[in-house]
């Protein structure tokens, strides 16, 4: 167990140099001078030379990266060009409610994606199977934002149950709109892998068995079909978070909830490089992050996977 | 379900001739009505694409200021002024509440700031008894009086050259990383699929916006940026393919007639794992034509006055806020679902005709 910890734990740090490499890159090549961007185009040449030798831009590719690669092994993200602040105070700030409302989503989601998923298996091909997977399909055709305005339309502005803009400092039914988009995505994508792996378990010959010998309907669908079935849902439930945290981007934006996915949109519309390249580092290794974990309890759970 | 495939297998078993894996699929992908619905959809939605010019009410770009964000159906008055080909960009129509009077070859009317004006009855066009014409707009019309029919028309081009140029860059990428990783194994393997998983830990959508960004606002940009992070997918299912391909025995014996790898990989092997590309494929240009959707409703995809249906959807938000004309927001909403929807269709239809063992 410690051996596949460790190498786990190799690679994820390996994942995560890449990861930097990316963004490193990404901001290597924008055009343009960051020490202008900072500074704005009026600034006289004597600060301009100054801002760049305090980045190291003056300095060749190589020493930049090393640079670059340090100071983010440290946690020092540079500052933002709108604000001036360090981006990484700035994100810091923004992860409790982002969190809030991906784990809230991702819990939503997978409880009832589950529960729809071993309905539409265990009555295949009745109306509540082909129902529910033509909604699964829908909710994986339709871009978040878009469904996102239209929940804000109908529950917002038409039938006004819900505030369509605001926090949850100001009360859970502000939560309501944004989580249940949020959830939407991977619900569907939930229950369309329970479908499928529950179809999978029910034609193998010990459910078979289980059902001759008379056991309740119950007992063979939880005890012994949901079991074995339960392995990729738990897969696509960790890669869901994924999506959640893609998604989260546009739903925040469209339900003015302050977390990082508001705070990336604001500073790709004032192109704000430095804050645009944290918020996609900081998300990229929260996910590697997470990963590891879920690889170590996903082994911990299931003596099939290989640990050596 | 059960029954028509029992009837499939006679129907193979009672055919005398040998015919090839493309076939049957085909027959297995006719039999499944969804995604058929989902084929004939794509292939509409590409025809109106192509057909655009033609079929569209307005140009996309035509801007009546009076008219702006109108409602559904909404009807206006105007005076059409006869085609200049010396300054085609001019503007074609002229809003008009009343004509007053026709005076000397000139025609005096109202325009929408109830101010009198006056124009030579020579620049107008003339029909069915009188210089003013109904202008029917049947979806309304967006903050520049522009006619979202048209613009719904035009976006489907964007949407599906995007989706359908970014993906094949994507299947290129793909193929050719899968292949060699999955071929060569080893120190290229590790290399390859270090990079898959460095890709795959960014959420896609936030890669293609820094991408996009990083690149520049444009359309080439925004194939540039999707195609460099959907090869990911396609990557991983050709590397597995070809690790069970590459113990068969047709691989072997290539390798004993002794010939070269690249002639192996891209005459033996990869013909043979083309039914999962195809699938995966038609997975990655449904969430290409969103990706396209979400960076145009960023601004960072194609840029205005071009129609895109996220953009469309932008411009419309403002008014779903306000409360008012929701359908500016909503119909590019249906048409990108309608699109991905069919094309999810398709693709659930083509997995189970490649590969009859799986399940829905």
């Amino acid at each position: 167990m410690w051996t596949y910890i460790v190498r786990n734990l190799f690679n994820s740090l390996i994942i995560i140099i890449g990861v930097l490499t990316v963004t490193f890159c990404l901001l290597y090549i924008v055009p343009g001078d960051p020490a202008r961007m900072m500074l704005g185009q009026r600034a006289d040449v004597a600060s301009v030379e100054a801002v760049r030798e305090e980045l190291g831009l003056n300095k060749p590719v190589y020493i930049q990266y090393v640079r670059f690669m340090t100071n983010a092994f440290k946690g020092d993200l540079g500052r933002s060009y709108a604000t001036n602040r360090e981006v990484i105070a700035t994100i810091l700030e923004k992860v409790p409610a982002t969190a809030l409302l991906s784990i809230s989503a991702l819990f939503l989601s997978s409880l009832i994606g589950i529960i729809i998923g071993i309905i539409s298996a265990v009555k295949q091909y009745t109306f509540w199977d082909n129902a529910s997977m033509v909604v699964a399909l829908f909710g994986i055709s339709f871009p978040q934002f878009s469904f996102g305005l239209i929940m804000a339309l109908v529950f917002g502005h038409l039938l006004k149950w819900f505030p369509i803009s605001g926090y949850i400092n100001s009360g859970f039914i502000y939560l309501i709109l944004p989580m249940v988009t949020l959830a939407f995505r991977p619900l569907a994508i939930t229950a369309r892998i329970t479908r499928s792996s529950m179809l999978d378990a029910m034609s193998q010959d010990f459910v078979r068995t289980a059902k001759a010998k008379g056991l309740s309907t119950y007992k063979v669908v939880f005890k012994h079909t949901l079991r074995n079935a339960l392995n990729p849902v738990i897969t696509t439930i960790s890669a869901s978070l994924a999506a959640t945290l893609g998604g989260v981007f546009f739903i925040e934006y469209i339900f003015n909830w302050p977390g990082i996915g508001l705070l990336a949109i604001d500073s790709i519309f004032k192109l704000d490089f430095p804050m645009i390249q944290g918020t996609v580092l900081f998300s990229a290794i929260v996910f590697v992050i997470i990963n590891f974990f879920v690889d170590i309890i996903y082994a911990a759970l299931d003596p099939k996977v290989k640990l050596s | 379900m059960q029954t028509e495939n029992s009837e499939l297998v006679k129907e193979i078993q009672q055919d005398d001739k040998t015919r090839s894996l493309w076939y049957y699929s085909w027959k297995r992908l006719k039999r499944n009505r969804l995604a058929m619905a989902g084929l004939y959809t794509i292939i509409f939605l590409i025809l109106i694409a192509l057909t655009a010019p033609l079929i569209s009410p307005f140009n996309p770009n035509q801007q009546i200021l009076e008219f702006a964000a109108k409602d559904i159906g909404f009807e206006g008055d105007v005076l059409i002024k006869k085609s200049n080909p010396d300054n085609e960009n001019e503007n074609k129509y002229i809003a008009v509440k009343n004509i007053i009077r026709e005076e000397n070859g000139k025609l005096f009317f109202t325009d929408y700031t109830d101010k009198e004006e006056s124009i030579n009855t020579s620049e107008l066009e003339f029909e069915n008894g009188s210089y003013k014409q109904k202008l029917k707009f049947y979806l309304g019309t967006d903050r520049f009086g522009r006619d979202v029919l048209s613009r719904l028309i035009y976006g489907s081009r964007v949407s599906l050259m995007v989706g359908l140029i970014s993906e094949s860059i994507a299947i290129f990428i793909g193929l050719l990383l899968g292949s060699f990783a999955g071929y060569f194994r080893g120190s290229i393997d590790k290399m390859v699929m270090w990079l898959v998983n460095v890709i795959f830990a960014f959420p896609a959508i936030l890669l293609i916006i820094a991408l996009s960004v990083v690149l520049g606002k444009g359309l080439w940009q925004a194939f540039v940026a999707i195609g460099l992070t959907g090869w990911v997918d396609i990557a991983r299912i050709v590397r597995g393919q070809f690790f069970s391909l590459r113990e068969t025995e047709f691989v072997e014996a290539t390798k004993a007639i002794g010939f070269k790898a690249p002639r192996v990989i891209f005459r033996h092997i990869l013909p043979n794992c083309i039914g999962p590309v195809i699938v995966t494929g038609t997975v990655g240009l449904a969430a290409a034509i969103i990706f396209e959707a979400s960076l145009s409703f960023l601004g960072l995809g194609v840029q205005p006055p071009t129609a895109s249906w996220g953009q469309m959807i932008f411009d419309g938000y403002k008014y779903i806020v306000v409360g008012t004309n929701w359908g500016l927001a909503v119909f590019p909403s249906i048409a990108i679902m309608v699109t991905v929807f069919s094309v999810n269709l398709l693709g659930d239809g083509l997995r189970d005709a490649f590969d009859p063992k799986l399940k829905r």
